[in-house]
């Protein structure tokens, strides 16, 4: 039933060919008309949600292509200046920052900037905030009682927690490490870090840890405040066994970080992508995305659906610009032989 | 030697596979050899590396023991249902491992690190030994055993002296496929908190950004891989089997089980439990469970047809670029076909995230109009999977004398039309087996798809991808589900294949 012969395979190849040749002439045919590409590591219906309101509003297409955040910055660095991408909105600001440093990123208007608070955005303009989430502790009901929550993000680096919490060393925790070295200092940092090291749990990924807070088989997780919301949006609040809460006070885990967009330096179509930036920090922009998603508008006056905490209660000390790219974050683990 | 257009034929592949190791050493230059040396030589670098080879190893070793076993007792003894044991140990490969990995972990922390990890890939990798071993066990001539028993050897005897040297290469071939697999395995790992060097890697691209870093980890990975794919062609090429194929082995007698019958079907049932029905049953407790049940159930025909869109002409794609390989080392010598036949099996052990950014960074520079194209996702799909068709056409090709084509060229066909005559028509089982194994790697590839495919291009497997970032399990549970019922059809025909090969 699966005699190949060779006129088969050629007509395979020559199908392939054409239909090759086909989807090359079909690129070209679109750059003449005013389309955007997005690189896009943002949630993906947040994102979907913003560009149907931009569409609608303004008329210019945009194709977007999903990946994760890093290795979309991976790949925009080695495409360099040939890219066929104009904008790029990264889940987080870290991956966006590399991009800033290497020199990749235009500047965004002022106008754009001056719509949002500048601790949302980059020092020098060339990423700005999209939505904010805070750092926050998941931990499971039943295995630690209100009385019992740590009251420090410092009392994780101690043995009294040993063996109750897991963390993750990405996706929010280089910012974490990098405001502990800011507030605290680099020493305190590094214990913390060897304390994280000596007593918790290592996970793989954010939603893998609050999973195993879900179930048990931990009692608690430092993480993002948006995990547990959406698992709350997926099976309902009251079924489940874990919450989240944040550090009384001023404490140095009370952090936010963000989700960053900015226009590439070798974009063609630096004109539509200043009015997509513009548009994501709109009242329009900013609502489509809030309705999707556990996170805060970067706006002001707006409120998202999701019953999240006054953002006022987290640190402004550091802000996602004063992280960069967190390289310096990578070192104090490295000494901490956590990587 | 092999002829001219032959050594034409496999310097394509040969330069393909060349683009991911010349980004890889380039970059790694570009890196410098002092900072990787600090960044290797530490115990963090160093556990990683063990838990790598401990990984590798035990797997490979375990599926190897699993797969034989379970082939010989369906194919030579007498155990009853031995038609559906069959396609029950190899329905495990319709089963994606990022699928299955995430099922069992969900189960608790039991099934999760090192332990949970080897239980798991084991369970995965075990259909990939099984088949091939089952196909060589069919192709076997039993008059070897019979002169064997003749000479007054045992059963046992006779398995370790005649039949495990004959299968060996087939079980060699499989057991390297598994090796290099585990060594680029990463989004099952993932999910059971096992680190190894492959998550070292990502840890460079997606932590620190420093591709340059990454790539020097990937070139020291590649060096993990190099005794193994070498010397499991060291290894093949002391022995050299081949008969006329069909027709001339005469049929088994089945060896009774005897007492031991209950406790062999309790393993098959075991087996397919394991394998196959706990992630599936978990499957059906995400749609039950889930809130987002039904959300995107508009998008799971076109994805499922983006996903068979893109992995059939990427199999075809694949194997025939595989062929060539194959029949330049088992029909002829020399150093330029072995290292052609080799070289992709140490970019098989790379992850697929170096894979895909050699690429971006190669079509970008040199040959923009292919860059995010379908042509472009083909020949990364081909990079990335040509072991996989290598190793089915081998298992065919290991069996056709080379003599075979000397004849049809004494009697005045040209070189090509000596192999199309005399060759190809007995690669059949070997090419329809690679086409079905590779389309079912294809479908729920997810890196190339994601960087490489013209933008807004969705499969099963980005859907799933995508509905489960956003932990919406119920979402993705539809997708996952119609991965798995459409990976049945090259599983069955794989397995149709392989074992009707007689």
């Amino acid at each position: 039933m699966f005699t190949l012969d060779r006129r088969t395979m050629l007509r395979g190849g020559s199908a392939l060919g054409a239909t090759a040749l086909l989807a090359g002439l079909g690129r070209r045919a679109n750059a003449a008309t005013e389309t955007l590409t997005l690189y896009n590591g943002q949630h993906r219906s947040t994102t979907e949600a913003l560009v149907a309101a931009f569409t609608k509003a303004t008329g210019v297409q945009v194709t977007v292509r999903n990946a994760e955040s890093p290795e979309l910055a991976s790949q925009l660095v080695e495409e360099g200046a040939r890219s066929p991408a104009d904008l790029f909105y990264s889940e987080q600001s870290p991956p966006i920052a590399s991009l800033q440093e290497k020199g990749l990123l235009g500047k965004i208007d002022e106008t754009t900037l001056k719509t949002i608070p500048a601790k949302f955005s980059a020092k020098d303009g060339t990423w700005i905030g999209g939505t904010v989430r805070t750092r926050m502790i998941t931990y499971n009901k039943k295995l630690v009682a209100d009385a019992d929550l740590p009251k420090s993000i410092l009392d994780f680096g101690t043995p009294a927690l040993k063996g109750r919490f897991g963390y993750v060393k990405g996706d929010g925790f280089q910012e974490q490490v990098m405001a502990i070295v800011v507030i605290k200092g680099r020493d305190a940092a590094l214990t913390w870090l060897k304390g994280l090291v000596a007593y918790g749990r290592s996970y793989n990924g954010n939603r893998i840890a609050s999973t195993a807070v879900e179930n048990g088989e931990i009692a608690m997780a430092l993480s993002n405040n948006y995990y547990w919301y959406s698992l709350a949006r997926e099976k309902g609040a009251d079924k489940l066994n874990s919450a989240v809460y944040s550090f009384p006070g001023n404490d140095a885990g009370n952090i936010f970080n963000v989700s960053a967009a900015g226009m590439l330096k070798s974009s063609k179509n630096q004109a539509a992508a200043q009015r997509f930036l513009a548009f994501l920090v709109s009242k329009p922009g900013q609502e489509a995305m809030i309705d999707t998603t556990a996170e805060y508008p970067v706006l002001s006056g707006l409120t998202s659906p999701f019953h999240l905490p006054p953002l006022t209660n987290f640190q402004a000390a550091v802000t996602p610009a004063d992280m960069g790219s967190a390289s310096e974050a990578y070192a104090l683990m490295r000494e901490a032989g956590m990587i | 030697m092999p002829p001219l257009w032959l050594a034409v034929a496999i310097l394509i592949p040969f330069a393909l596979v060349a683009v991911p190791i010349a980004y890889v050493a380039v970059n790694a230059i570009e890196a410098g050899p002092s900072g990787i040396l600090r960044d290797l030589i530490r115990p963090y670098t160093l556990n990683l590396l063990v838990n790598t080879l401990v990984l590798a190893v035990s797997v490979t070793i375990l599926a190897g023991v699993i797969g034989t076993a379970a082939a010989w007792c369906t194919e030579r003894c007498d155990l009853p249902g031995r038609r559906w044991w069959r396609l029950a140990t190899s329905l495990p490969l319709a089963m994606p491992a990022y699928v299955s990995s995430f099922a069992w972990s969900s189960l608790g922390p039991a099934f999760q690190e090192m332990r949970g990890a080897i239980l798991i890939l084991t369970l995965y990798s075990v259909p990939l030994v099984y088949l091939p071993i089952c196909a060589a066990l069919r192709s076997l001539d039993p008059s070897f055993e019979d002169v064997a028993r003749s000479l007054g050897h045992g059963r046992w005897r006779s398995f370790w002296r005649v039949v495990l040297p004959q299968i060996s290469p087939a079980l060699g071939g499989a057991a390297l496929l598994v090796a290099s697999h585990m060594l680029a395995e990463f989004g099952a790992l993932s999910f059971l908190r096992v680190e190894t060097f492959t998550t070292a890697i990502f840890e460079k691209y997606t932590g620190e950004f420093n591709n340059s870093a990454a790539a020097l980890l990937a070139g020291v990975l590649m060096l993990i891989c190099l005794p193994v794919a070498f010397g499991e062609a060291a290894f093949r090429k002391r022995r050299r089997f081949s008969r006329i194929p069909r027709g001339s082995a005469r049929a088994v007698s089945l060896i009774p089980l005897g007492r031991l019958k209950p406790l062999v079907v309790f393993g098959f049932v075991t087996l397919t439990l394991l394998a196959f029905f706990v992630p599936l049953a978990t499957l059906g407790f995400w749609l039950w469970d889930g809130t987002s049940t039904g959300q995107g159930i508009g998008r799971v025909v076109p994805a499922l047809l983006n996903s068979v869109g893109y992995a059939l002409p990427g199999a075809v794609v694949t194997t025939l670029l595989a062929v060539p390989l194959v029949v330049a080392t088992t029909q002829f010598r020399g150093r330029l076909a072995a290292w052609s036949d080799r070289l992709p099996y140490l970019v098989h052990g790379l992850p697929g995230i170096t894979v895909a950014l050699a690429a971006v960074a190669v079509a970008i520079t040199w040959v923009p109009a292919i860059y995010q194209t379908v042509l472009l996702v083909m020949l990364v799909y081909a990079v990335l999977y040509l072991p996989l068709a290598q190793s089915a056409v081998r298992a065919s090709a290991e069996l056709v004398p080379r003599e075979l084509e000397d004849v049809a060229r004494s009697l005045g066909k040209p070189p090509f039309m000596a192999f199309v005559l005399a060759t190809l028509p007995n690669l059949a089982p070997g090419i329809g087996a690679a086409l079905a194994l590779v389309a079912l790697q294809l479908m729920r590839e997810l890196t190339a798809m994601l960087l490489l495919a013209p933008a807004g291009v969705v499969t099963l497997s980005t859907e799933f991808w995508s509905y489960t970032s956003d932990r919406a399990y119920g979402a993705a549970a539809p997708f996952a589900a119609a991965l798995v019922l459409i990976s049945g059809v090259p599983v069955y025909i794989f397995t149709m294949k392989t074992l009707s090969s007689r």
